[in-house]
């Protein structure tokens, strides 16, 4: 999965470019993880809203929740409680994604600088 | 003449060694040279552009394999930690049911799109599959303490196996940066020739 190219023509190429070649090249792969996992969550984030509004709208009181591969007999409340919890975790780690995803960028912004500063037109590093 | 290239090439491959990457290989994987001249590389390896790309190439292709086998363990390892998750999920809420006295009712599936309720009473033991055909029955409190210990584990691996596609990811860019200069220097070098010979022809 090659999306950055160094062609030299007659720049030198050190160990400390080639350095920040594979560091670009670890934050870009680190970047694509991020939005799948980002992605995932916001998933994640709906259906538990989903599961929220449903269970406001049955009048059941006890609710069959999954619990692994089974559907346990839970009441209502318990799993309104349960609910909420996953919302609780499942926001935390959204933001933590967002936020890692952030520096992420930055940090690319930042090689893309100095990498374009040296090689200029000898080196590709946007998405294809 | 010889004696004096490889008078350089050693000093040189010394200057490659020491500021190549510190590790020659990370669990069987090979690890890139990083080429401080391509002059000097070239004559190094004792190999002509064309070999030497081949050389390269191959190299590539032995990374593409082992990167392949990485990441088919990566994803099963992705896969059992949520499992083992939910196993710890459910023991605890046997656990939760017990100390209420109450006895748990599920529904579980029977076969595919078939499903039957059960009442779990006796909550003492659970019966944890171990693969291999092989199926034991533990106290609450000892299968907590065992899928804890297995989980903890698949995440350790997990993240050895992320470091060592990092370390794989970081060879196969050395070596393409290499393709690429070996590539150019060879064409720089035919653009001297055909201007030195154009140049004894006109002269």
């Amino acid at each position: 999965m090659q999306h950055e190219q160094a062609e030299k023509s007659d720049t030198v190429v050190t160990w400390e470019d080639q350095q920040n070649i594979n560091k670009f090249s670890k934050l870009n792969n680190r970047f694509h993880e991020l939005e799948d996992e980002i992605k995932f969550a916001k998933e994640t984030n709906d259906n538990l809203e989903d599961a929220g509004n449903e269970l406001i709208l049955t009048d059941e009181d006890i609710v069959r929740f999954q619990i692994g591969e089974v559907f346990a007999h839970v009441p209502r409340e318990e799993v309104e409680t349960r609910i909420e919890e996953m919302k609780e975790v499942n926001s935390k780690t959204l933001e933590k994604l967002e936020k890692e995803k952030e520096t992420v960028l930055a940090q690319m912004n930042e090689l893309k600088k100095i990498l374009y500063g040296k090689f200029r037109d000898s080196i590709n590093l946007e998405e294809d | 003449m010889a004696s004096a290239s490889a008078e350089t090439a050693s000093s040189s491959s010394q200057i490659a060694t020491a500021a190549a990457s510190p590790t020659t290989e990370r669990r069987g994987i090979p690890a890139a040279q990083f080429v401080e001249d391509v002059q000097t590389f070239l004559s190094q390896l004792d190999l002509d552009v064309n070999s030497a790309l081949a050389f390269l190439q191959e190299r590539l292709q032995q990374y593409k394999l082992v990167e392949m086998k990485l990441l088919a363990q990566q994803r099963d390892l992705q896969a059992k930690i949520p499992d083992i998750e939910k196993c710890l999920d459910i023991v605890a809420t046997l656990q939760a049911k017990k100390e209420e006295g109450e006895a748990l009712t599920a529904d579980f599936e029977v076969s595919e799109g078939i499903f039957s309720r059960a009442r779990i009473e006796d909550t003492d033991s659970v019966c944890l599959w171990l693969g291999a055909n092989v199926m034991l029955e533990y106290s609450c409190d000892e299968a907590t303490v065992l899928l804890q210990k297995n989980l903890e584990n698949a995440k350790a691996s997990l993240e050895v196996l992320i470091a060592d596609l990092q370390f794989l990811r970081d060879q196969v860019t050395i070596t393409q940066v290499t393709v690429a200069r070996v590539y150019n220097w060879d064409v720089h070098q035919r653009r001297i020739r055909q201007a030195a010979a154009a140049a004894a022809n006109e002269s």
